[in-house]
């Protein structure tokens, strides 16, 4: 019995730092998903749609039409940038060179569904929602960034406050689960 | 719940048409993502297709025909296997009025399939793999499942979806025959048919009235949504 009780207090002060330690490295490794990785050039949404007002289905153009609201190609951006200098800018320096090799941009994704969820833009959009109800104010973002969680307790609330009389099609898991 | 059970997606499967070629088997399992396990795992019992193709002998030596029922979840309006599941992964739809499993939601208990008098769900034994570039295939609008999870043949809702939500952006009903499953959209005899039973002018509803119409353990209850046509022998056709 003694020996056993020396052995509890070293043998807990043991335990609480092994748990101290796992949680603080779930804590960091957690962090250190959730930072948003690099774009491969620092693309500015401001410049373009607050200072030069282009709107975002010129750039995401399949919004209307399709699940996914696409990203721009290089063709796109080229189309403005074939004309502009890129000076001593990094960024506009990054997107001549892709546009040289005719190299495809791997943009990073930042708002992102898990595989198992069916969602679609084009209902929203043509339901008359604006971009910016579920992404934020992205044109006046210089980097785009995820918005609080896009849950499924956060698709649920807005079905039931803005489409009360579909909610049973709107709340049917097989709406949003494939 | 009411006693007969509400209307709207079924299938007419036209056994003397079928001459059992296993097309809408490869059809589905291509279309829904669904492994293909091979002889050994077959043998176990572990095999994983959504349909199965049962073959019947009819007449005697040398007088002898065979005859094939295509079996799939017959998506029942009053479904067995709904009730029994302790997480709600598989419920009855009230949008779409039929079966639906919900993949990440189940937790395998299988108690489902022990429940289904018509055996047409599938346990998934393994955690599949396809190497590239053999992931092309994989069909983006169904997840791919993973190991220890109850699986079976959802009508193809990934492509009502589409066409629901297609029509709905043109402001239009959906179409008589726009929307098809794989199987149906692949058999080379137009065995199967599929449509909205809730519209009596659909063809399907029309094969639906035949006289030759005839459901799987009808006696049961279940209001099943699979219609099968069978006339007389495939002799006197
Ligand atoms: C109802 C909320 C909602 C609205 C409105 C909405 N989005 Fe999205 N958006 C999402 C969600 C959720 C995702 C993640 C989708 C995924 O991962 O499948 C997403 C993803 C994206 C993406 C990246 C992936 C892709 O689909 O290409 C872009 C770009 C995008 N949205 C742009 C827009 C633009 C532009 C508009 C306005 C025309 C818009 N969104 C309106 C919810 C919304
Ligand atoms: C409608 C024309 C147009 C399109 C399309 C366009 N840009 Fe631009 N972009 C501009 C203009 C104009 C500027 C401002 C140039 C300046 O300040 O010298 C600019 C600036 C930039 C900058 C520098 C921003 C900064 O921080 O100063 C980057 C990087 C950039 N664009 C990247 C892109 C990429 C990548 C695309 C394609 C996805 C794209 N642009 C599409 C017109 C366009
Ligand atoms: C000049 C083209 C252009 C315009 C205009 C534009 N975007 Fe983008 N957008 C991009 C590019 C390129 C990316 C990918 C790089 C990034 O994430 O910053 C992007 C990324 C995004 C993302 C994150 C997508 C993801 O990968 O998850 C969202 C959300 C988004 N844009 C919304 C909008 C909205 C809303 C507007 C209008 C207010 C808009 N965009 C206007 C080019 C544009
Ligand atoms: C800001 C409000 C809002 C949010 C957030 C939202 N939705 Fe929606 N959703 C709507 C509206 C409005 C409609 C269209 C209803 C209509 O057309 O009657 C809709 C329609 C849909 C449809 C089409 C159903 C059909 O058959 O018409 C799907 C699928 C869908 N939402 C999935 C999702 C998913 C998944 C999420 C979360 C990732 C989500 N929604 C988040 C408002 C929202
Ligand atoms: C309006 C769209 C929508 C509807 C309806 C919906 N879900 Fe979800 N569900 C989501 C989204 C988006 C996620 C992923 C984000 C998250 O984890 O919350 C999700 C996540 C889940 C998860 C967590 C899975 C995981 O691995 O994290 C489960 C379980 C789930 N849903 C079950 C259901 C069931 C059961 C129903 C029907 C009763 C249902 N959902 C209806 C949108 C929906």
């Amino acid at each position: 019995m003694p020996l056993k009780t020396r052995l509890r207090l070293p043998a807990l002060v043991l335990i609480a730092l092994f748990v101290v330690v796992v949680a603080a490295a779930a804590v960091l490794g957690s962090k250190s998903a959730q930072a948003q990785a690099e774009q491969p050039i620092a693309f500015n949404h401001s410049v373009h749609v607050e200072e030069l007002g282009v709107p975002c289905l010129y750039c995401h153009s399949n919004a209307q039409r399709g699940q996914s609201a696409g990203l721009p190609t290089l063709e796109k951006c080229q189309g403005c940038h074939s004309q502009i200098d890129p000076g001593d800018s990094q960024a506009l320096q990054d997107l001549a060179r892709y546009a040289e090799e005719n190299k495809p941009i791997q943009w990073v994704p930042v708002a992102l569904q898990p595989d198992f969820v069916y969602f679609s833009h084009r209902p929203h959009v043509n339901a008359g929602l604006n971009c910016e109800s579920c992404h934020g104010d992205v044109g006046q973002m210089t980097v785009a960034e995820p918005q609080g969680d896009m849950n499924m307790g956060w698709c649920l609330s807005c079905h039931k406050k803005l489409a009360p009389e579909r909610f049973v099609k709107l709340s049917d898991c097989a709406t949003c689960h494939k | 719940m009411s006693e007969t059970a509400q209307e709207k997606w079924g299938m007419v499967i036209d056994l003397d048409r079928c001459n059992g070629c296993q097309a809408c088997v490869t059809a589905c399992s291509l279309e829904n993502n669904v492994g293909f396990v091979g002889e050994e795992s077959a043998a176990y019992g572990r095999g994983m297709h959504w349909i199965r193709i049962q073959r019947y002998w009819e007449g005697e030596y040398p007088n002898i025909t065979a005859r094939f029922r295509p079996v799939m979840c017959q998506q029942c309006g009053h479904a067995p296997c709904e009730p029994v599941c302790p997480v709600f992964a598989t419920y009855h739809s009230e949008a779409e009025q039929i079966n639906v499993q919900v993949y990440n939601r189940c937790i395998g208990t299988r108690y489902c399939a022990n429940n289904c008098p018509y055996v047409a769900r599938t346990f998934n034994w393994f955690d599949w793999e396809w190497p590239e570039p053999l992931n092309e295939q994989l069909n983006p609008d169904v997840t791919v499942r993973r190991r220890g999870i109850m699986e079976k043949c959802t009508f193809c809702i990934q492509r009502i979806r589409k066409g629901e939500e297609d029509a709905e952006a043109e402001g239009r009903e959906v179409a008589d025959g726009e929307i098809q499953p794989a199987c149906a959209q692949a058999c080379p005899a137009d065995a199967i048919v599929f449509g909205n039973l809730a519209d009596p002018e659909s063809r399907v509803s029309r094969l639906a009235r035949s006289a030759r119409a005839e459901k799987l353990l009808e006696e049961l209850g279940t209001e099943t949504k699979v219609i099968y046509l069978k006339g007389g022998s495939s002799r006197d056709r």
